[in-house]
């Protein structure tokens, strides 16, 4: 069967990439350097040509689902190689944002966390929220005596409504994202015809595979142009997903040990390197944004939105600390703000930049290896 | 002649154009070549495209115009310092460089056996040596010798001195400085290839399987490639178009002539080579009015493969030295990495600098027409990226606006100098 | 020779650059002394420095010489020291590239060499006249301009500024030719974003107000006769008849469209909704959109490049302006209709130079959608255009919906023989491919086959129209240089400076009318009783008409039947017990000489049997030549010219081609005498290819080894 693609062209599309940081997009002249030197595309049906292409012409059908713009890290190359000055990298970066739009469920959430206008609300829900369930545990006061922060808001009652939040933003999330597996899969097939899946076991592989290449960023690191950027999301990640384990073993000290944990426990330590890195990693990235434009394009307000957060959140979580220990009298609405601030990260995870965490490692995990 | 001549600075094709077609319609001109050769960059061209003929067949034509004229007094070996005044009145000052070999060389070649230095052939691009006192080609205007003066040991070595018979060298040469009154300045200055080892991904300079476009005109084709070749029976060269055209990290136009020039190579390789196979990897192939031969003929030799794609990156291999290349073959989608025993760099054009006030250029470097003074003109390469026939044709135009600037000045009383010299003033 | 001729004779031997280690000077000064007493002979070793030119001038002052041989280096070389001047003939031969050079040192053959290239020389001089300049009564100024669009206009303003009257012939009733069909203009100064307003009203103002400029609307060209100086031309105008003269012609005919009939596999004809860019230019001019687009449109318009460009089967070449016109006229779409999806389908986009920023600028259009592909099919749905394009960048075939499909269609020049030339060989300007006007269009491309008729603008080759009018500069600087020329009693390219001309000697002409038919320029015409008309203005002294002419009736003052017939008996033949041979060569001057000189000067060695006679082209060799050569007792004859066929070199067009011809007619005539054909050979050489000449020579010796020598020899 021959492949014919019925043409439709979406205007609306085209002034959304556009504005999302695509602008110079329509300038493309398909030479193909973009795809040749992304170390990250395959041999076969490359990114990001095509991508521009489709781009180009508001192909919107092609591009929501397309799994390879999650096998993208935005290193730059593609776009300090483009002899059109078309910013690959940054269209790409705004295609994947539309994507976070059309599968995000439900979707005004999505809508909220991209446009300025909305970001009152961003925080106040947040807010408003959490003091109402303070206030129902009646705890909403600034107690006295050394810091303690389960004064404010007890251990069992945090805990439990971070997790249930979490259950009910995945539960609600669920369904766009069964979409968006539906789509890559459905498109990824359209592209590499005639491959059989593999087993079972050999998934089981890949996944352990997949899951090392991220956790060391070997993918990341063929990547030329912005080696600082590579060492920067190496540390948020790293500082990242230490803070996490951290958070849990903290929880289970809470049930079982000693809480709050001695500066000296490796856990506290880890959890301190870890919001170094975090921090760290994020002022590097401000910076890129910032003074190196001519480097990875223009930013967008999600872009910003996500990473300012992001280090609000690591600092506020240091200043929570020092707090404690320097039992400040502002501890208590420092920790109410780190509080809103893990909500806005996490919470809204799947609705914000962060969702790319989601997207990449489903792509990564469930197709074929493309590489 | 009672009219003031008309100067021609540069003297590659579109210089040697102006300067005839002016003399044959009754001007009197001066051509100022800063090489010792005329000729510029189509003398080292070994052939034009579409009809894959060789340069020298017009230039001799046009040589033995030049020879026959009485009005073209040629300055090698000279650049313009500076031009003041007005149409139809201006003063040049020439300066000329040091004339260790005069107009008394009659090229018997007895000097170059006995010169011990050796220095890289500009003239082939790098690709060979000659020594300190030599002649550029065979065919060459004036037919006569050069020294080298950067690097010639001089006056401590002498030893073509004392071979010369015709008392034609003169190691302790001046520059000296020539000022002529003209009526009006044709700027024919033309234009060098773009530095190729400014595009390290493409990893010129890295190895002798990495060449640009200007070099193969004057590298043996057949004989460098089969130099290069370990065993392969079938050598595979492959061809980047666009290298530092079209791109805003280089050279944002297009350079015109890189299409059409590879697609000529690619058909003398594969005269030259029946066992070769080429791969050319292009954006656009423009070869535009009737160069479009050029590329029908290529269409023709199924051992021609043109591949839509711009070649991204490319390295010697380090076991086998080899030259590994990559590039999307877009029509196909998917990426291509394979090697290939020589790749060509298309190289673009860069205009070479003009020197002179009132000339401005644009950004791109090419002159900015517009606000050229009254009485300049300019043409060719100098002006855009030109073939041959956009020059000729420019600078053919050029004579006619040189004509109109003498015929609008009132007439000056001037002697000819020399009497009936052609060659020197 | 008798005594007195050689009195004036002048011969100097020049000894340098190897020359005395080649040959003894002395003795070959003694032995043409001996043949020539009369004559002034003298060595010197090195005569182009100042005091051996100054030695011969003050032979020519003091013993009132006016005819020099100077055996030296190669013609080509020091022309500004042994310059010609109208009383004094001066002959070079070649002792040091094509003797001292490529010749062992000291031996006999070398020596026999030398001495029989000198007697050539001699002979060839003294049988030689300094040529007696034509020049025509009342040579007219006048610069006829054929066509009224930009190129012809540009001419017209051009030669009017450089003090030429001008007369400009346009068949339609307004100035402007095509061009007035524009809405807007490309581009053609910085900064190249947009399209800019035609320039054309403008032009024509310009030349209205131009004083020298004599413009004829509505007026064709009835006839045209005469020869460049001397042009007479009859212009029909609202059916009245007007005659002018003109010094020489720019035709500046323009192009037309190439005719879409031709594209029904592209819709055109077929489907409504198919037009081609001209006609969408013309829509945009005049405001007729509903023409178009009956309804609104709302699926968008394709553009389909190279509708019949790049095609055996249609136009094979590119006609340069297409692509920058589709953008250009995707801003008129964009301007009345801007939410339409414009699409563009195209081979390769071709906006070379700095055009490649007008390209750039244009793709902003947010619905400007481009890209490769071969159109497939085109079929109507009711109101909607489908078209079909394969091998696309999307990897996958595309089927598109419009309103409205542009072809870009190419240019086609216009048909030269509105000239209406009174030419025997016909009205127009000859081609060879694709209808343009045949000439070296690389690196001479105004020179037509019509002397002192130059073609600028699209007539000439596709071009857009900021091209046409620098064309149109040049074209006018040829037509001034030709009217100068023919002032000074000279030739034009290739021969430029050339005084001579062909004078016939019309009591022995057969009417054969072989020179009429194979000059390349269209000299000779035919008078009423069918006689042999020669125009010499027109000719270009390449003597092919000398070459064709069976009863050697035409001639040049210093290049005749007789002098080449001199040169070939002034050669020492050995006997046939000597078994050394001695082949004839006729080299071509432009081409084949040069390649000589450049194989001596790489110190080439070559057999020392040939005797080289350099002519002016190869086609202009006649048959006695080789009748004399071979009753002379050469062994073979050699003729080495410029390639003829598509892509030729000769530089006169149509010499080695019927150099060619004739020489398989030798051939069959040598066979009728009892000889082999093999003892003629034609050879096609480049400049560049000294390196084959010895391998060339060989070959050929080897040949005439094994056929023997000539028998003749000794008769």
């Amino acid at each position: 069967m021959e492949d014919v693609i019925q043409i439709k062209t979406d205007k609306r599309f085209i002034r959304q990439v556009k504005s999302l940081g695509g602008n110079p997009l329509k300038e493309c002249m398909q030479c193909g350097a973009c795809s040749v030197v992304c170390k990250l595309s395959p041999e076969e049906n490359p990114f990001p040509r095509k991508e521009m292409l489709w781009a180009s012409w508001g192909m919107k059908d092609k591009l929501i689902g397309d799994p390879d713009l999650w096998l993208c890290h935005q290193c730059g190359d593609c776009s300090a190689t483009c002899p059109r000055g078309v910013q690959p990298a940054t269209v790409l970066s705004a295609l994947r944002h539309i994507n976070y739009l059309e599968y995000a469920s439900p979707r005004f959430l999505a809508v909220w966390l991209s446009k300025p206008v909305y970001l009152p609300l961003v925080v106040a829900i947040p807010a408003l929220i959490i003091l109402l369930i303070l206030w129902m545990a009646g705890t909403v006061s600034v107690p006295d005596g050394p810091v303690d922060y389960s004064k404010l808001f007890p251990h069992p009652l945090l805990n439990g409504t971070f997790a249930t939040l979490v259950i009910l933003v995945l539960v609600a999330y669920w369904k766009g994202f069964r979409r968006f597996k539906r789509d890559i899969r459905k498109n990824q097939r359209a592209k590499i015809k005639g491959q059989k899946s593999k087993k079972n076991n050999q998934k089981r592989i890949r996944f352990f595979y997949q899951l090392k290449e991220i956790l060391l960023h070997t993918q990341f690191r063929k990547c030329q142009t912005n080696r600082l950027r590579t060492l920067a999301h190496i540390l948020v990640f790293s500082g990242f997903l230490l803070l996490l384990l951290v958070t849990l073993v903290a929880i289970v000290n809470v049930l079982f040990f000693e809480y709050p944990m001695n500066f000296w426990h490796p856990a506290k330590i880890a959890g301190n390197l870890g919001g170094l890195a975090l921090v760290t990693g994020t002022m590097m990235m401000i910076w890129y944004r910032l003074f190196r434009k001519d480097a990875i394009g223009p930013s967008t307000y999600a872009d910003w939105s996500f990473l300012i957060f992001l280090l609000l959140l690591a600092v506020s979580g240091i200043l929570t600390e020092w707090a404690r220990f320097g039992n400040w009298s502002a501890a208590y609405v420092i920790y109410f703000i780190h509080l809103v601030l893990v909500w806005i990260v996490i919470i809204y995870a799947p609705y914000s930049k962060f969702g790319h965490l989601l997207y990449r490692l489903a792509v990564l995990i469930l197709l074929k290896d493309r590489r | 002649m009672t009219t003031r001549p008309l100067l021609i600075i540069g003297g590659g094709i579109s210089g040697i154009t102006a300067a005839v077609e002016a003399a044959e319609a009754g001007m009197e001109v001066i051509l100022v070549e800063k090489q010792p050769y005329l000729g510029g960059r189509v003398a080292r061209l070994s052939r034009y495209f579409p009809k894959l003929c060789p340069p020298q067949c017009g230039l001799e034509i046009n040589y033995r115009r030049i020879r026959n004229s009485r009005n073209i007094h040629i300055l090698t070996s000279s650049t313009v310092d500076k031009i003041s005044g007005t149409k139809g009145n201006f003063t040049v000052r020439i300066e000329r460089s040091a004339q260790y070999v005069n107009n008394l060389c009659t090229a018997c070649g007895e000097c170059p056996a006995v010169c011990p230095v050796e220095r890289p052939d500009e003239f082939y691009y790098g690709t060979r040596r000659t020594k300190a006192i030599f002649i550029p080609d065979e065919i060459t205007v004036p037919f006569r010798y050069t020294i080298d003066g950067d690097v010639c040991l001089k006056a401590g070595c002498a030893e073509c001195l004392s071979v010369c018979k015709y008392q034609a060298i003169d190691l302790y040469a001046q520059p000296e400085t020539i000022t002529r009154e003209i009526s009006g300045v044709i700027l024919a200055t033309g234009w060098k290839p773009y530095d190729a080892g400014r595009i390290p991904e493409l990893g010129f300079g890295s190895g002798d399987r990495i060449v640009t476009n200007v070099m193969l005109e004057r590298l043996p084709v057949r004989e460098f490639i089969v130099s290069l070749l370990p065993a392969r029976s079938s050598p595979v060269i492959a061809f980047a178009q666009c290298t530092g055209s079209r791109d805003r990290n280089h050279l944002p136009y297009c350079s015109g002539i890189c299409c059409g020039t590879t697609l000529k190579q690619a058909l003398m390789i594969r005269e030259q080579l029946p066992e070769s196979r080429i791969k050319i990897f292009f954006i656009d192939l423009r070869v535009q009015g009737r160069n479009e031969d050029v590329l029908t003929r290529v269409l023709a030799d199924p051992n021609i493969e043109l591949i839509k794609g711009k070649m991204a990156g490319a390295r010697i291999q380090h076991n086998d030295g080899l030259v590994e290349i990559e590039a999307e073959d877009i029509l196909n989608g998917r990426k291509i990495r394979t090697t290939v025993d020589l790749l060509v760099l298309a190289t673009g054009m860069v205009p070479e600098q003009v020197g002179l006030d009132q000339v401005r250029t644009l950004d791109n470097g090419y002159i900015d027409r517009d606000s050229l003074p009254d009485g300049f003109f300019a043409v060719g390469n100098a002006l855009h990226p030109a073939d041959v026939p956009t020059s000729v044709k420019e600078a053919t135009a050029a004579a006619l606006k040189g004509l109109q600037v003498v015929r609008s000045t009132p007439p000056h009383p001037l002697p000819i100098r020399g009497g009936a010299t052609g060659i020197g003033i | 020779m008798k005594d007195d001729v050689s009195a004036t004779l002048g011969i100097y031997l020049c000894t340098g650059c190897g020359i005395h280690v080649a040959i003894n000077a002395d003795a070959l000064q003694e032995s043409i002394c001996k043949a020539f007493p009369a004559a002034t002979c003298r060595t010197h070793p090195a005569l182009c420095s100042e005091q051996g030119t100054h030695t011969i001038w003050e032979d020519v002052r003091q013993n009132r010489l006016d005819k020099i041989v100077i055996g030296a280096c190669s013609p080509r070389i020091h022309t500004d020291r042994f310059p010609a001047d109208p009383t004094t003939i001066v002959e070079r031969v070649n002792l040091r590239e094509q003797v001292a050079w490529c010749q062992p040192p000291g031996t006999e053959d070398t020596r026999a060499l030398a001495e029989d290239l000198m007697k050539m020389g001699i002979t060839r001089v003294l049988a030689s006249q300094a040529p007696l300049p034509y020049i025509p009564d009342n040579v007219s100024d006048t610069i006829l301009i054929v066509g009224g669009g930009i190129s012809g206009i540009t001419a017209a303003l051009e030669a009017a500024r450089a003090g030429r009257q001008v007369l400009l012939v346009e068949k339609e009733a307004i100035l402007g030719g095509r061009m007035n069909h524009l809405h807007q203009q490309i581009p053609f100064l910085q900064p190249y974003c947009s399209p800019v307003q035609p320039i054309i009203g403008d032009k024509v103002r310009e030349l209205l107000a131009e004083e020298r400029v004599t413009i004829l609307t509505s007026a064709e060209i009835d006839h045209l006769s005469g020869q460049p100086g001397d042009f007479t031309v009859t212009i029909r105008q609202h059916g009245s008849l007007h005659t002018f003269r003109a010094g020489a012609i720019v035709m500046a005919t323009g192009w037309k469209p190439y005719d879409p009939a031709n594209l029904e596999h592209l819709g055109y004809g077929r489907l409504r909704s198919v037009i081609t860019q001209p006609d969408l230019e013309n829509c945009a001019r005049e405001d007729h959109w509903d023409q178009l687009f009956p309804k609104n449109p709302v699926h968008g318009v394709l553009f389909i490049q190279c509708a019949g460009s790049r095609d055996p089967r249609h136009l094979p070449y590119c006609s340069n302006y297409c692509c920058a016109t589709t953008l250009k006229q995707t801003t008129y779409l964009r301007k009345k209709y801007p939410g339409l999806p414009i699409y563009v389908i195209y081979k390769d986009l071709r906006t070379p130079g700095h055009l490649e920023q007008f390209y750039q600028h244009i793709q902003q259009d947010e619905l400007l959608f481009m890209t490769k592909g071969d159109v497939t099919d085109i079929t109507e749905n009711g109101d909607v255009i489908t078209v079909k394009a394969d091998k696309t960048l999307f990897g996958e075939s595309i089927v598109v919906d419009v309103d409205l499909v542009v072809l870009a269609t190419g240019m086609v020049p216009s048909n030269t023989s509105e000239l209406n030339l009174t030419y025997r060989q016909g009205k127009g300007l000859p081609d060879l491919k694709y209808g343009f006007p045949d000439s070296h269009f690389i690196c001479f491309p105004y020179e037509t086959r019509r002397t002192g008729i130059y073609a600028a603008g699209a007539c000439r080759a596709p071009m857009d129209s900021a091209s046409c009018m620098e064309d149109a500069g040049g074209a006018v600087l040829k037509a001034i240089q030709c009217i100068e020329a023919i002032k000074r009693g000279e030739a034009v390219h290739p021969r430029s400076g050339d005084r001579s001309w062909p004078e016939l000697y019309m009591q022995r002409c057969t009417d054969c009318k072989r020179c009429t038919e194979e000059c390349p320029f269209g000299a000779y015409d035919e008078t009423p009783k069918g006689t042999p008309l020669p125009h010499p203005t027109r000719c270009r002294r390449c003597g092919i008409c000398l070459g064709a002419c069976p009863e050697r009736i035409i001639n040049f003052s210093d290049f005749s039947i007789d002098n080449v017939s001199a040169m070939i008996k002034a050669v020492g033949i050995p006997d046939e017990f000597e078994e050394k041979y001695r082949i004839l060569a006729f080299v071509c001057e432009n081409d084949a000489y040069p390649a000589f000189d450049m194989a001596g000067q790489k110190r080439l060695q070559y057999d020392p049997s040939v005797r080289i006679i350099p002519v002016r082209c190869i086609g202009s060799v006649n048959r006695i030549w080789i009748t004399d050569a071979l009753s002379r007792g050469f062994d073979g004859i050699l003729l080495i010219g410029c390639r003829p066929g598509e892509d030729y070199q000769c530089h006169f067009i149509q010499g080695s081609e019927l150099a060619q011809q004739r020489a398989e007619n030798f051939k069959e005539a040598l066979q009728t005498m009892m000889l082999e054909p093999e003892r003629i050979r034609m050879e096609f050489i480049e400049i560049t290819d000294c390196d084959k000449i010895p391998t060339l020579i060989r070959d050929y010796l080897e040949t005439i080894k094994r056929i023997g020598p000539n028998p003749f020899k000794g008769i």
